[in-house]
């Protein structure tokens, strides 16, 4: 068991570097954009296309993997008034109704993205089924996420999130 | 049964978007959910909800500022750039009656220039004003907390601002007009802020801090010099026609980490990849929010609900003004219980085509938009603000809930001139080119 929590945190870091790496190609692709127009006057047109693909891929593969209950923005008000009981039921119901929508509409969903292997991107030529497929594991992700989350809810382990702790996560507001 | 859902596929989305919201589930999440509750019930292909949402998140090129604003103000809160700036405004407006308040509210308006978060602004000009406030026991630490949220708020309207570049996204409007709207506006707020806390202080007689000497003045400007410096760079590069205001929120994550390291050294890279990681995770955060509502809202326009509610008021005769006064009540009581983001992102779409029809220009509905939305940050019960301050001051919210109501109250006198002068916040963005 602890040989399985080690695993799981090693991975956890990994994916943790993988999303910090993703924003800090974003931002140098950026500030070599601005270089590459204004300084050298050679407009460039990866760093656009680059950017466009790391904020797709941050967004799925980070709310897949890295991003924790907390940070989620959830809708607390009613939740948080109910009593215990009802918020395992509550936990239990979306979880469930969650899992079994993303599930049943993943095999058409892997068929449009592998479809998409028609297109490729602009300038770096890339096929799409490669830019998309991010949303395949993210779908997966989320399945397993809800399924966690009804799972808690019958075994009744914890509260899910507490937004008073984790305010200071939701600094895009 | 099924005959039924696919004839009420609309309402049946939202119905399962409202449920599973309510029970606690990501909005983002519930909000993908719903749509591919619709097109299942009309017996669409299901993978359309994921094609919009790949699609709709791949070109939307102008959301890209949001990771870097949010990785900027971060970079800005581990090094000691908001400690300089305290220091300037204290030096500035200290030596007046609740000399700290007012610091609080120039410290809120500068920061501002510098981030588009309310909620960065907090955690870190907040943390240390509220010790300054409450060392010495000179303010309670209930009045520091409150004014500190309160004064927060206007970091999105001054520019940059990420819940501008969400509005901007959703309807369809220049990032540089909304940014330049907000300006006045922004600054309005500061001063009637800044009006309620001299009330408050001298009907309770709070102390003014010790003048810092005149001779002293020109030493803390210059040490503050390099981070006043930002806006200026930010602003004049987005009008000066050099960067994009997407491109600008890279230049300003640059130019706080260059500011940090040379300058200030405060920065090491470790510190640097927490920034990193806790910005990327934000980002997520709300970009599932994003991907949500660019899926439902292809569900939303595909069934033409926004025209529909457009048609419905329009056999209402609804004045100006009683639509403008409806709208703010509200999204002010959407504030209560939503995110300033979800608020901009799943309400306002549905808004715009009845706020087009009264004849109300989109810049200035912005500005409304998002100051009803930050208003709604420091509105109880849901009020991210009041959450903040509460963590760092370990006071309860209910306590500060009670502080906070004067400064509610001069933020919706400032709402009210906001609203109902447009001239007033569409003056700089029809200077600098813009017709409307």
């Amino acid at each position: 068991m602890d040989r399985l929590t080690g695993i799981w945190n090693w991975l956890s870091r990994r994916a943790e570097n993988l999303l910090a790496l993703l924003l800090f190609t974003m931002f140098v692709a950026f500030l070599l954009q601005i270089v590459f127009r204004y300084f050298l006057n050679l407009p460039v047109g990866w760093t656009v296309e680059w950017v466009a693909i790391a904020w797709l891929w941050g967004i799925l593969f980070g709310y897949g993997f890295v991003v924790r209950e907390t940070d989620v923005i959830h809708l607390d008000v009613l939740y948080a008034a109910m009593p215990r009981a009802i918020r395992r039921a509550f936990d239990v119901i979306a979880g469930g109704f969650v899992a079994v929508v993303f599930a049943w509409t993943l095999p058409v969903t892997f068929e449009y993205v592998d479809f998409m292997q028609i297109e490729r991107t602009a300038y770096v030529r890339w096929p799409f089924n490669v830019v998309f497929f991010i949303y395949i594991p993210f779908a997966l992700a989320v399945i397993v996420r809800a399924l966690m989350t009804a799972w808690a809810g019958l075994t009744g382990s914890g509260p899910r999130f507490d937004t008073q702790a984790s305010a200071g996560s939701h600094d895009y507001d | 049964m099924i005959e039924y859902f696919a004839a009420h596929a609309i309402g049946t989305a939202i119905g399962v978007i409202v449920a599973l919201s309510l029970m606690g589930y990501s909005v983002g999440i519930s909000m993908i959910v719903g749509s591919l509750i619709y097109l299942l019930a009309k017996g669409f292909d299901p993978s359309l909800a994921a094609e919009t949402l790949l699609q709709g998140l791949f070109t939307s090129y102008t959301l890209l500022a949001i990771p870097l604003f949010i990785l900027a103000a971060d970079i800005m809160n581990i090094g000691s750039l908001a400690d300089r700036l305290l220091r300037f405004s204290q030096a500035l407006v200290g030596r007046f009656r609740g000399g700290l308040g007012h610091v609080n509210v120039v410290s809120s308006v500068i920061f501002s220039g510098m981030s588009g978060s309310a909620v960065a602004d907090a955690v870190g000009m907040g943390k240390i004003i509220i010790n300054m406030m409450t060392r010495d026991g000179k303010y309670s630490p209930a009045y520091a907390a409150a004014i500190t949220a309160a004064t927060a708020t206007v970091g999105p309207i001054i520019p940059p601002s990420i819940p501008m570049v969400l509005y901007a996204i959703v309807s369809d409007q220049s990032v540089g007009f909304l940014f330049a709207a907000g300006l006045l506006p922004g600054l309005l707020m500061a001063v009637v802020m800044a009006l309620m806390n001299y009330l408050i202080a001298r009907r309770r007689g709070f102390p003014t801090d010790e003048a810092v000497p005149m001779r002293a003045l020109p030493g803390i400007t210059l040490r503050a010099t390099p981070a006043l410096m930002l806006p200026v760079i930010l602003l004049g590069g987005i009008y000066g026609g050099v960067v994009t205001p997407t491109e600008a929120a890279a230049v300003a994550a640059f130019y706080a980490l260059f500011i940090s390291v040379t300058f200030y050294r405060s920065v090491n890279l470790r510190q640097f990849y927490t920034a990193l990681l806790g910005s990327a995770r934000s980002t997520a955060a709300v970009g599932v929010l994003v991907a949500g509502a660019v899926t439902f809202n292809y569900v939303i326009a595909r069934e033409g609900v926004p025209h529909a509610i457009a048609d419905w008021l329009g056999q209402y005769e609804f004045s100006r003004t009683g639509f403008l006064i409806t709208i703010n009540l509200l999204i002010l009581a959407l504030g209560m219980v939503l995110e300033g983001g979800a608020i901009l992102l799943i309400i306002i779409p549905i808004l715009i085509p009845s706020v087009q029809a009264m004849g109300i220009d989109l810049v200035h509905f912005g500005v409304i938009a998002v100051v009803n939305a930050m208003v709604g940050l420091v509105t109880p019960p849901y009020g991210l603000l009041l959450f903040i301050v509460s963590s760092i001051t370990k006071e309860p919210v209910g306590r500060i809930i009670r502080e906070v109501w004067p400064f509610i109250l001069a933020l919706l006198v400032a709402l009210g001139i906001i609203t109902f002068v447009p001239d007033f916040v569409l003056w700089l963005p029809r200077l600098l080119g813009y017709q409307g």
